[in-house]
């Protein structure tokens, strides 16, 4: 099997990182290095590297850490607020729907004229035979099937086009 | 291990108070904490981004969610995993989104950008690394970073990253062997 790693490696990058290769080094570990592939580029990477991370480093302009904690500390309260927030509005929605059923349940007791009709429509719901029905509802389908399967296709496709694309955005 | 991990550990494990809003660090020990780390992570996100002012948000984020984490960690080390960790999860959703709305990724150009009066050579070798290592996958660039310049241990690297130890090894192998290709390695015998 094909090795990956050797096991001088961590020294010669110790050795790097420390900038003692390769003046400050045993002339064993020159002689490794030199023999070495996975030790070779080591060297090779971990010094282009550690460089060009000591420059960045250097050039690098990073917020104030005070400023950072303050607006951490803004950002928490704000969502713990909207957070806190989030409740009480489902509550109020819920309060809301309550009320409203409240309010229907007393107009339909009150209402006279609610009442009637809610009955004379119960009449007539229930002198609809659906059995009789079902043959046409059947035959229609049959003739109308294409438009059928349009139909249930754009009430499929639509909600889901309108939902990937709020997503997307 | 990472570098500057050279002091003493402080649990981070004081109660919940609403002066700090709720964070379990306290203001003093993370702005210890920020200077030891930011410029590192700082360098290590623009190097992942190839865009400067990406990696100072995505800096300040990543301080942000490691604070709002409300996690004890062990030591200094573990503290600093988690911070890694964080700002690679970062890195990488922003290149999701990017991808995903076909924004152009940053070809580390941005990066390259160096203020007048700096040594040129250094820049030059500099310009070099960051070239090559736009070339790299956004994963090796992080693997490598964290190797190098960060000097962290396999576990460690394996642990940010989010993959198991043995099957960093020898995706690390590659990684330097694709860079130090693009560095231009003399070309050499040996083993192995």
């Amino acid at each position: 099997m094909k090795p990956f790693d050797c096991e001088m490696e961590s020294e010669v990058l110790a050795a790097v990182l420390q900038d003692r290769w390769p003046a400050r080094v045993d002339a064993s570990l020159r002689e490794h290095v030199a023999a070495c592939a996975i030790c070779a580029d080591v060297v090779l990477i971990a010094g282009a590297i550690d460089e060009a991370r000591e420059e960045m480093r250097a050039r690098a302009v990073v917020p104030d850490s005070g400023r950072v904690w303050w607006l951490a500390q803004m950002r928490a309260r704000r969502e713990a607020a909207q957070a806190a927030g989030r409740p009480i509005t489902a509550v109020q929605v819920i309060a809301l729907a309550c009320a409203m059923g409240l309010l229907g349940a007393c107009f339909g007791a009150t209402s006279a004229w609610f009442q009637s009709a809610l009955r004379s429509g119960a009449a007539s719901l229930g002198a609809i035979r659906f059995q009789a029905l079902l043959p046409f509802a059947a035959a229609f389908v049959a003739q109308h099937g294409a438009l059928f399967l349009g139909m249930a296709a754009i009430l499929l496709v639509v909600p889901a086009a309108v939902y990937l694309t709020l997503l997307r955005e | 291990m990472f570098h500057e991990t050279a002091f003493t550990d402080v649990r981070c494990d004081r109660a919940l108070d609403d002066a700090s809003a709720g964070f379990l660090m306290d203001e003093e020990t993370f702005r210890a904490f920020y200077e030891r780390t930011a410029r590192g992570l700082w360098a290590y996100l623009a190097r992942l981004t190839g865009d400067r002012q990406l990696a100072e948000d995505l800096l300040q984020e990543t301080f942000y969610r490691f604070l709002r984490a409300a996690a004890t960690y062990e030591n200094e080390t573990h503290r600093r995993n988690s911070l890694y960790r964080i700002a690679t999860n970062l890195a990488r959703d922003v290149r999701r989104r990017s991808l995903a709305r076909a924004a152009a990724i940053p070809t580390g150009d941005d990066i390259e950008r160096v203020p007048s009066g700096a040594d040129a050579g250094a820049t030059e070798r500099t310009a070099d690394v960051t070239r090559a290592m736009s070339r790299l996958k956004p994963r090796e660039r992080a693997m490598l970073w964290l190797a190098y310049a960060e000097g962290a241990s396999h576990q460690e690297i394996a642990q940010v990253l989010g993959l198991s130890p043995t099957s960093l090894k020898p995706l690390l192998f590659r990684a330097r062997r694709k860079l130090a290709d693009l560095l231009g390695r003399a070309p050499r015998g040996g083993k192995p």
